[in-house]
């Protein structure tokens, strides 16, 4: 019995499975695919919203492009020529005082004085 | 009984050692090879992504998941077409196409755990013991289950052996 089974397995034996294709070499693991895609939405919806709230900012304003112009006062220099950052931050650090000082000295040129008999606030008091 | 994870490398060498044999078991199942051939890859696919913990035996836990992967296949009725003499699963060394054919038809009518315990010996080269370990029962029955299934096979085959 035990060779005439050893027989027939010879037999089977010449039978071969086909060899199926080869694995790939690289696979990338779900959980980074998973990322991947949190990343991806997390963008997407990032760019839907700014792009939802630019075309409603656009449409309250009629779609139209608003320009804003700037007066220029004639012989008003440039606040930003006056108030020189470095100039100023120097300022603060060795004399606070005078930085007080120099920024009441401008805030005078810049702002409305009110103290003026003429100015808007004391006609606006009165009436 | 412990869990851990293969490597990329201990499912590659699996693969390659087990892969004939279970694309053949699967055959028994979905009919058509490239189907059978499918089931099988994809069984290894999620085995190399690591979503598996994998038992002590692994070769027992890849044959229950070619088992059922296969039948999910043949339950969705994919390409569960009727056998192709040109496409068996297997080929014979004497380029006699009918007799592989054969076999595979006959594997896939020789009950499941018999059909199991011949793949298992012949085509993946395990003992009898380590059939009877992989399902998970005694040595004896492991060992009848074959003989019971090299008597139908021989039978059925016998037309298609050289004298």
């Amino acid at each position: 019995m035990a060779s005439h089974d050893d027989e027939f397995e010879k037999y089977l034996a010449e039978f071969e499975p086909r060899r199926p294709r080869t694995l790939p070499n690289q696979l990338v693991p779900k959980t980074i695919w998973t990322r991947r895609l949190a990343a991806a939405a997390a963008v997407t919806l990032a760019l839907g919203a700014s792009l939802w709230f630019a075309r409603s900012k656009s449409g309250s304003s009629g779609g139209d492009i608003v320009a804003v112009k700037t007066i220029a006062v004639p012989g008003r220099r440039p606040i930003a020529e006056d108030l020189p950052v470095a100039a100023l931050t120097q300022m603060a650090l060795k004399d606070p005082e005078q930085l007080d000082a120099r920024l009441t000295e401008l805030s005078r040129k810049v702002l409305p004085d009110f103290r003026r008999s003429d100015s808007t606030l004391r006609v606006l008091a009165q009436q | 009984m412990g869990e851990h994870k293969l490597s990329a490398e201990d499912v590659r060498q699996l693969y390659n050692r087990h892969g004939p044999a279970l694309v053949a078991y699967a055959s028994t199942f979905v009919t058509d090879g490239a189907a059978a051939e499918d089931v099988v890859h994809q069984v290894f696919l999620r085995l190399l992504s690591a979503e598996v913990a994998m038992p002590d035996l692994p070769v027992a836990y890849v044959y229950r998941s070619v088992r059922n992967a296969a039948l999910n296949a043949r339950k969705r009725g994919l390409r569960n077409a009727p056998l192709d003499p040109e496409r068996s699963v297997f080929e014979h060394r004497g380029g006699n196409k009918e007799a592989a054919l054969a076999l595979q038809k006959t594997l896939a009518e020789l009950p499941e755990e018999q059909r199991e315990a011949v793949v298992m010996r012949m085509w993946s080269g395990l003992t009898l013991e380590e059939v009877a370990a992989a399902t998970a029962v005694p040595l004896n029955t492991a060992a009848s289950r074959y003989r019971y299934a090299l008597e139908k096979l021989r039978e059925k085959l016998q037309p298609y052996r050289r004298k």
